[in-house]
C-alpha cells in the first residue's frame, strides 16, 4: 500500500497543488503526511521520468499534479522535477564552518549554536544591538516568516531585518496600499479570470513564470481579449496572435506614461464608470487633470506604442466590463523600476477610473512571484512591519504585539532598513557587521551584486541558512542546512491570498534542521523574552493571535480546516468564512472609498558621472549602448540555487544567454551563440548571444538565474524607489559588444554527477 | 525674505511651471503669482479641437484647479491682465489697479491665432474683431463655437493646411460635418512635409471624407447668411467655397507686445538665453510659445540653426521644467543671503552649475486623429536621387544625408526615413502605426537605425501578428514540460492514441494544457497516415 501526502509545490506563488508518493517498491509512510518515507536505496527508473529524459536515479519521491482551482492538475517542468533536490548529494546535512584556509568544514550543532550566540553577543557589545542583522525570504513558511520578525526584533533586539521581497512585491504592495488600504495580491480568486472577456497582463510573462496560470487566460483569449504588454513579445505576448488579443511593445522604462495614455483616453472618451468614481473613490478631478497631458499620439512618441492601440486597448477594457469582466495585472516587468510604486498606481487608477475593483467580475490585481511572496510579506519579516500586516510605527500595533509576545513595548524596536539600504550597509560603520540570511540568494538576486558580495565579505560573522552551497551560502562562516519543503509542515499564502497547507513527506536528512529549531536554540541561549515554539502548528496558533485585528488577519484560520481543504482567503477573522473577493462592499481606508493618487513620470536624471569612466573605455572598444531588461525562464526560479541542480532543467536552460535582436546584433557583428560582453560602470557579464526578432531592437534581455560571470545583477543598479524601497532591475543602461572569446563555465554539481 | 516669483499667462506651459515651482511654495522657499486673463484656470490647449466636435468636454481639459492652488499658497488672479511692466520698480501693472512686486518674472503668455488678411476680416491683427461664422480655434469658446456647427451639421471650411487645421477636420468629418480644407500649396503641412508624404497624406483625407481645395489662395470671405454671417470663402480664381462656419487655422504668433513695451528684445517672440533669461535682464524669462530662444552670443552654433518658437507643447512643458528648478535654485540663494548663511556660495554654485537645457530637436508632428495616422520630423524635403542637396555639408568627415523611401499611395501607405550616419535627421510615415511610433522615437532618442531599415516598414506587416510556423518537427509543442514534437511523435507511434496517454508518458500537456490541440493534432495526423497506408 502507497500512502502519499498532499501539498504544493515549493516554487512559485501559484502553489500548484501536487501530491507525493514514495514509489510502490519502497518502504511506504505509515500515516499520510506526518510519517517520513525513508530515502530509497537503490536507483529505480520509473517510467515518466525516463519518457521525459529525467534524471538517471529516481527521485526519493514521486510527484504528481493534483487538482486544485489554480493549477487544475498541471505543473510545470520545475513542479515535475522538484523531488530530485531531495537526495541530491550537493545536499548541506551538517552545519559547516569556514575555515582559515576559506574551506567549509562540518562542525556540531552544538558548537555551530555556541559560536553564533558568542557571535551575536561580540557583535552587541561592541557595536549595539542594530550592528546585527536578519535577510529573509518571500519562500519562508507563513510560520517562519512569523517567527524570523520576533526572533529578530526580541531575540537579537535589532531593527535590521528585511526581505527579498523588497525585491519583488514591495512597489505593487505600497500602490495597493495607498489605493485601497490593503495589499493582497490578487484581490478575487484566481478562477474569477476564467470568465473575463479582457485582461490586460503588463510586465508578467506567465507563460514562462507559471505555466498553469496559463489555462485562466483562455477565456480572454477565446474572446480575443488578452492584452499583453511587454517590451519583448514574450511567451505570453504570443498569446495574442490569431485573434488572442493584442501586443504592446512599448520601450522600457515607459509603462508608466503607457497608462496615463490609457487613463487619458478613458476619460476623454466617456468610458470612465462615474457612478462608482462617485460613490466609491476619490481624488477623480486631481487624477483628472494629471493624465490631461497624455494624448494618445503625445503617449505613442513617448513609448512607441501607437496611438490607435492605446485607444483600442482602452475601448476594450471598458468594453469588457460591461461584459464578461475586465481584469488588470501587473507583475514585475513594470514594479520593478525606481517609479514602480506609480506605475503599479497608474495601473490601479485605470482600474479605478473603469469601476473595476470591488466588481464581482472585474478587478486589479498584481501577480505575486515567490512562493509566500504573499504570506511572506505579513507577518513581519519587512523592515517596517508586524504580523497582520501592521505598521511597525502604529503605537496601537505596538501595543497588540507586546500583549501578544507578553513583553513590554519599549523591547519592540522601531523600523530598520529596506533589503537595498541593508545591504548597503553591511560592514560600514554604524552598519550591520553580523548577518542571518534566510531563504534568498542575496549574492546573485541583489541589484549591484558585485557591491553585495563585497559587503557580505565585509561581514565580521555571516550566518547562511540553506539546503545547498548557495553563491551566498559560499560565502557564509557558517552554514546552517535546513529542510526542504516536502521535510516539513507549515502554511503558505498563495497569490490569491489563501492559505494553503504545506505537508510532510519525507525524513529530513539527519543533520537537517528547521530553522523553527534553529531560531528556538538561539533563542534560548541569548536568553530572550518571551517563548520560541519549534513546532509549526504552535507557532500558526501565535501568529492567528498576533495577525488578529490587522489587515491580514488570519485568526480564525487553523490547521484542521486547511486539511479537511477549506479554501481560506484573509482577512479571515474569527467566527468569519474569510474573505474571497475583497473591496465588494468597501475598500479598505476609513471612508471605505478607494484612493486615487495623480502620478507622473520622473524626469530620470542622468547620475554623476563615476571617478572612472568607464563607459567611454568601453565604448573606445566598439561597443553599443543598449538597454537591458532581466528577467525569468520557464526552467528557472529565482537565483537558480535549486533548478541549477536538476540536471533535465540545467541540460535545457544550461546558461545565460543574451537576447538581442539580429539587426542590432549584425551592426555589432555578433553572431547566434557567439559569446558578447555586457558591462556597465558596476560590473561585466560575458555569455552568448542569442539572436531573436522577440525583442526590439535598442534592448537585451538577461535571465537572471545564474552566477558569476553570468549575473545579470552585476549590472543593475541599487538605485531605489522612494516610496518602496524596490530597486531598478528593468531599465539599465548597458555597452554590448563581441567577447575577445568564451569563458570556461563553472559547471556545478547536478545529480547526474553522482 | 523669500523670493517672489510672478507668471504672466496661464496655459499648460505655466500650469507645468506652477506645478514644479509647488513644492518651493510650500516650503515657503518662494512665493508665486499667477496672472490669467481667461476665467479658467489652465487647460489643455492641445486638445481644444476635441471639444469642438463633441469628442471630450471643457472640464475634462482642466490642468490646474485654481482652488487647490490657492490652498497650497499660490496667489492666483484669473480674469485680469497685465497693462504694463515696470521693469524699473520690478512690478506688473495689472488691469485691476494692482501692481504686484516681482524678484523674477516668467512670460508665459503663450500665442494667439493669426487673423489673415481677408476681405471681410478686420485687418487689426492686435484686437480682431471676427463676424458671425468665423472663428479661430484656440480657446474654449472658439471651441463652443465649432461645436455648435459640428452638432448641427454644419457645412465647416477650415482655411489652412498645418495641423492643427488637419485635426479639426478630421474629427469633425468624422463626427458628421461636412468639412473642406482649403489651403495653398499642391498638398498639406506646406514644409513640413515632402511632397510623396504630402501627396500620400492628401489622398488620405479625402479618405476619410475631407474635401481637399489645395493651391488654393483666398481673398475674402463672404457674409450672406440670413443672420448677416459667413457664408462663403472666396478664392483668387474667382470661385467661391460655400459653408456655414470659417474656421480659421493659419498659424499662431507669439504674444510679445507686453515685452515688447517694457523694451525687452523680440524677434518672432521673446529672445531668451540658453537659461531662458530675456537678453541683458537677469529678472524676466520667458518660456513655451511666446518664448525664442537665441542668445546674445554671435558665436552660438546652436543659436545660429535655431527656428524660433516651434508651437508646439512639448518644448514648452520642458522649459517649464527646467526652468522651476532653476528658479528653485535661485531662490534658495536669495534665502540665503538674506539670511546671512554660510551656503551663499553653493546656493549659487548649484543654480549656475544646473546644466543648460538642451537645444531643442526639430519638432515632431504626430497627427492627432482616429481614422489615420501620419507623423512628421525633422528636414525631410530631399529626394533620394538629388545628389546635391545629399551631399551638401558633407566635408570634413560628416557623413551625407541618406534617403530611404517605401511609396504606396494605392494602400495610402508612404514612409520617408532622412539619416546621416544611420540616424534620423528626418521622417515621414503616413498609415504604418507602428512604424511611424517607431521612428518618432528612433529620431527622439537619436538612435542608429539597422541597417536594413525595410525592418521597420515591417512592423506593420500581418506577418508580425502571425503564430510562429509549426512544421519543425523538433519544436517544442509543450513548453511547460519542455516536450519537443518528436518526442510526443515517438510516443504516438508507441502506442498513445490520446492525449491523456501522451501527456502520462511524456508529461506533454501537463502544464497549462495550451498544446492539447497541437497534440491532438500530431495524433490525428499520424492515424491518418496509418489508416492511408
Amino acid at each position: 500500500m502507497t500512502k502519499s501526502a498532499d501539498t504544493h509545490c515549493p516554487y512559485c506563488a501559484l502553489q500548484c497543488a501536487m501530491t507525493l508518493k514514495s514509489p510502490a517498491a519502497l518502504t511506504p509512510a505509515v500515516q499520510p503526511g506526518s510519517d517520513p518515507v525513508p530515502a530509497p536505496s537503490a536507483p529505480n527508473v520509473s517510467a515518466a521520468a525516463a519518457a521525459a529524459g529525467g534524471p538517471a536515479t529516481a527521485p526519493v519521491l514521486e510527484v504528481s499534479g493534483r487538482d486544485f482551482p489554480t493549477n487544475r492538475g498541471g505543473l510545470c517542468r520545475k513542479g515535475w522535477t522538484s523531488a530530485s533536490l531531495l537526495s541530491h548529494p550537493g545536499r548541506v546535512t551538517e552545519p559547516m564552518l569556514k575555515g582559515s584556509d576559506g574551506v567549509h568544514r562540518p562542525v556540531s550543532w552544538d558548537d555551530a549554536l555556541k559560536l553564533i550566540t558568542a557571535a551575536v553577543k561580540d557583535t552587541r557589545a561592541r557595536y549595539g544591538k542594530d550592528a546585527v542583522g536578519v535577510f529573509g525570504g518571500g519562500g519562508l513558511t507563513n510560520e517562519k516568516a512569523y517567527m524570523l520578525g520576533k526572533f529578530a526584533r526580541l531575540a537579537l533586539g535589532t531593527s535590521r531585518i528585511d526581505y527579498n521581497g523588497r525585491f519583488c512585491m514591495s512597489s505593487a504592495a505600497a500602490a495597493g496600499m495607498r489605493a485601497f488600504g490593503v495589499d493582497r495580491g490578487l484581490p478575487f480568486p484566481l478562477e474569477d479570470l476564467d470568465g473575463a472577456s479582457t485582461i490586460l497582463m503588463l510586465g508578467s510573462n506567465v507563460a514562462e513564470t507559471m505555466p498553469p496560470f496559463v489555462q485562466h487566460l483562455q477565456g480572454a483569449r477565446d474572446a480575443g481579449g488578452l492584452i499583453v504588454v511587454d517590451p519583448r513579445r514574450s511567451a505570453t505576448a504570443a498569446f495574442t496572435s490569431d485573434g488572442g488579443g493584442l501586443h504592446l511593445q512599448p520601450l522600457p522604462g515607459t509603462d508608466l506614461t503607457l497608462l496615463l495614455g490609457l487613463s487619458h483616453v478613458v476619460i476623454h472618451e466617456g468610458l470612465a464608470d462615474t457612478e462608482f468614481i462617485q460613490a466609491r473613490t476619490s481624488g477623480f478631478e486631481a487624477l483628472a487633470r494629471s493624465v490631461n497631458a497624455f494624448w494618445p499620439e503625445r503617449v505613442q512618441s513617448l513609448t512607441g506604442v501607437p496611438a490607435d492601440l492605446i485607444r483600442e486597448t482602452a475601448r476594450r477594457l471598458a468594453h469588457g466590463a460591461t461584459q464578461g469582466g475586465s481584469y488588470i495585472l501587473t507583475g514585475r516587468g513594470v514594479e520593478q523600476h525606481v517609479d514602480g510604486t506609480d506605475t503599479a498606481t497608474a495601473a490601479i487608477n485605470l482600474s479605478l477610473l473603469l469601476g473595476l475593483p470591488g466588481s464581482a467580475r472585474s478587478g486589479y490585481g498584481t501577480l505575486t512571484g515567490q512562493g509566500n511572496g504573499q504570506g511572506g510579506r505579513e507577518h513581519g519579516q519587512k523592515a517596517d512591519q508586524l504580523p497582520g500586516y501592521r505598521k511597525i510605527t502604529d503605537p496601537a500595533a505596538r501595543a497588540h504585539m507586546a500583549k501578544v509576545w507578553g513583553v513590554p513595548e519599549s523591547l519592540i524596536p522601531g523600523p530598520g532598513l529596506p533589503a537595498v539600504q541593508l545591504l548597503k550597509s553591511l560592514g560600514q560603520p554604524d552598519g550591520v557587521r553580523c548577518l542571518f540570511v534566510h531563504a534568498s540568494n542575496i549574492a546573485v538576486a541583489s541589484p549591484d551584486a558585485n557591491a553585495v558580495i563585497d559587503g557580505l565579505r565585509s561581514l565580521d560573522f555571516l550566518v547562511v541558512c540553506d539546503f545547498f552551497v548557495s553563491e551566498t551560502a559560499a560565502e557564509a562562516d557558517l552554514i546552517l542546512p535546513v529542510l526542504q519543503w516536502a521535510e516539513e509542515e507549515g502554511t503558505l499564502t498563495n497569490l490569491e491570498g489563501r492559505v494553503l497547507r504545506r505537508r510532510r513527506a519525507l525524513q529530513p536528512p539527519a543533520g537537517a534542521r528547521s530553522e523553527l529549531w534553529i531560531m528556538a536554540r538561539l533563542a534560548e541561549a541569548l536568553e530572550a523574552p518571551s517563548t520560541y515554539s519549534e513546532d509549526p502548528e504552535t507557532v500558526f496558533e501565535e501568529l492567528r493571535l498576533a495577525s488578529a485585528g490587522g489587515l491580514a488577519d488570519y485568526s480564525g484560520i487553523d490547521y484542521a480546516m486547511l486539511d479537511r481543504g477549506e479554501a481560506a482567503y484573509w482577512p479571515y477573522p474569527v467566527g468569519s468564512s474569510g474573505t474571497p473577493r475583497l473591496f465588494l462592499d468597501g475598500f479598505a481606508h476609513a471612508d471605505g472609498k478607494a484612493v486615487m493618487t495623480p502620478v507622473a513620470p520622473r524626469r530620470r536624471r542622468t547620475p554623476a558621472p563615476p571617478a572612472r569612466d568607464i563607459s567611454r573605455d568601453i565604448a573606445n572598444q566598439g561597443a553599443k549602448s543598449m538597454t537591458l531588461i532581466t528577467g525569468r525562464l520557464l526552467e528557472h526560479y529565482q537565483s537558480g540555487s535549486q533548478t541549477r541542480r536538476v540536471s533535465e532543467l540545467l541540460a535545457s536552460q544550461p546558461e545565460a544567454k543574451l537576447q538581442i535582436h539580429p539587426a542590432a546584433a549584425a551592426s555589432m557583428g555578433v553572431t547566434d551563440g557567439s559569446f558578447v560582453s555586457v558591462a556597465n560602470e558596476r560590473g561585466e557579464v560575458v555569455c552568448r548571444a542569442e539572436l531573436s526578432t522577440a525583442i526590439r531592437p535598442e534592448t537585451v534581455f538577461l535571465p537572471f538565474h545564474f552566477p558569476e560571470l553570468e549575473s545579470a545583477n552585476r549590472l543593475t543598479e541599487a538605485a531605489t524607489d522612494p516610496i518602496s524601497g524596490m530597486p531598478e532591475f528593468k531599465f539599465n543602461k548597458v555597452w554590448v559588444r563581441v567577447a575577445a572569446k568564451g569563458l570556461q563555465h563553472s559547471v556545478l554539481q547536478t545529480s547526474e554527477a553522482s | 525674505m523669500s523670493e517672489q516669483i510672478v507668471i504672466v499667462g496661464f496655459g499648460p506651459v505655466a500650469a507645468r511651471l506652477i506645478d514644479e515651482l509647488l513644492p518651493a511654495v510650500r516650503s515657503g522657499l518662494a512665493r508665486l503669482t499667477v496672472i490669467g486673463e481667461e476665467d479658467d484656470a489652465a487647460y489643455n490647449r492641445v486638445l481644444v479641437a476635441d471639444v469642438g466636435v463633441g469628442r471630450t468636454t471643457a472640464s475634462a481639459l482642466a490642468l490646474s484647479d485654481a482652488a487647490a492652488l490657492i490652498a497650497d499658497g499660490v496667489d492666483v488672479r484669473l480674469g485680469v491682465r497685465v497693462r504694463r511692466v515696470d521693469r524699473a520698480r520690478q512690478q506688473v501693472v495689472l488691469t485691476d489697479g494692482t501692481t504686484p512686486h516681482y524678484d523674477r518674472l516668467v512670460f508665459a503668455t503663450g500665442s494667439r491665432p493669426v487673423i489673415p488678411n481677408l476681405t471681410g476680416l478686420n485687418p487689426d491683427p492686435a484686437h480682431p474683431v471676427l463676424p458671425a461664422g468665423v472663428t479661430a480655434l484656440r480657446d474654449l469658446r472658439d471651441a463652443e463655437v465649432l461645436l455648435q456647427a459640428v452638432s448641427g451639421g454644419k457645412r465647416v471650411v477650415v482655411l489652412g493646411g498645418g495641423v492643427l487645421g488637419l485635426e479639426t477636420a478630421l474629427a469633425a468629418a468624422e463626427e458628421g460635418a461636412t468639412v473642406t480644407v482649403v489651403h495653398n500649396g499642391p498638398h498639406p503641412l506646406g514644409r513640413n512635409i515632402d511632397r510623396g508624404g504630402g501627396a500620400v497624406l492628401a489622398a488620405s483625407m479625402r479618405n476619410c471624407g475631407v474635401r481637399m481645395a489645395g493651391n488654393a489662395r483666398s481673398t475674402g470671405v463672404e457674409h450672406n447668411a440670413p443672420d448677416g454671417g459667413f457664408s462663403a470663402l472666396l478664392l483668387d480664381d474667382g470661385s467661391a467655397i460655400d459653408g456655414d462656419l470659417l474656421v480659421l487655422s493659419c498659424g499662431v504668433r507669439p504674444r510679445v507686445e507686453l515685452a515688447e513695451g517694457c523694451g525687452l528684445s523680440t524677434a518672432t517672440g521673446i529672445l531668451v538665453d540658453h537659461k531662458l533669461r530675456a537678453h541683458h535682464e537677469p529678472h524676466i524669462f520667458a518660456i513655451g510659445d511666446c518664448a525664442e530662444v537665441r542668445c546674445p552670443d554671435p558665436s552660438c552654433s546652436d543659436c545660429r540653426a535655431a527656428r524660433g518658437p516651434s508651437g508646439l507643447v512639448g518644448p514648452g512643458w520642458r522649459q517649464a521644467e527646467w526652468l522651476a528648478e532653476y528658479l528653485t535654485l535661485l531662490a534658495g540663494e536669495t534665502v540665503d543671503s538674506a539670511g546671512g548663511g554660510s551656503h551663499e556660495g553653493d546656493s549659487v554654485d548649484a543654480a549656475e552649475s544646473l546644466p543648460e537645457l538642451p537645444t531643442e530637436k526639430p519638432g515632431v508632428i504626430v497627427l492627432k486623429a482616429r481614422g489615420m495616422n501620419m507623423a512628421v520630423a525633422g528636414d525631410n524635403a530631399a529626394e533620394p536621387w538629388d545628389e546635391e542637396v545629399l551631399t551638401a555639408g558633407a566635408v570634413n568627415g560628416r557623413p551625407r544625408l541618406q534617403i530611404a523611401q517605401w511609396a504606396d499611395p494605392e494602400h495610402g501607405r508612404y514612409v520617408k526615413m532622412t539619416t546621416r550616419g544611420g540616424v534620423l535627421e528626418g521622417l515621414v510615415a503616413v498609415g504604418m502605426p507602428r512604424t511611424a511610433a517607431e521612428l518618432v522615437s528612433l529620431f527622439e532618442r537619436g538612435d542608429e537605425l539597422p541597417a536594413d531599415r525595410s525592418l521597420l516598414l515591417r512592423l506593420d506587416g500581418p506577418d508580425q501578428l502571425a503564430a510562429p510556423g509549426n512544421s519543425d518537427p523538433e519544436r517544442t509543442v509543450c513548453r511547460c514540460a519542455g516536450v519537443s514534437g518528436t518526442k510526443i511523435q515517438d510516443a504516438v507511434v508507441d502506442g498513445c492514441s490520446t492525449v491523456a496517454e501522451v501527456s502520462g508518458a511524456t508529461r506533454a500537456g501537463t502544464g497549462c494544457g495550451g498544446c492539447h490541440s497541437d497534440i491532438k493534432d500530431i495524433i490525428e495526423k499520424h492515424f491518418q497516415a496509418a489508416a492511408a497506408a
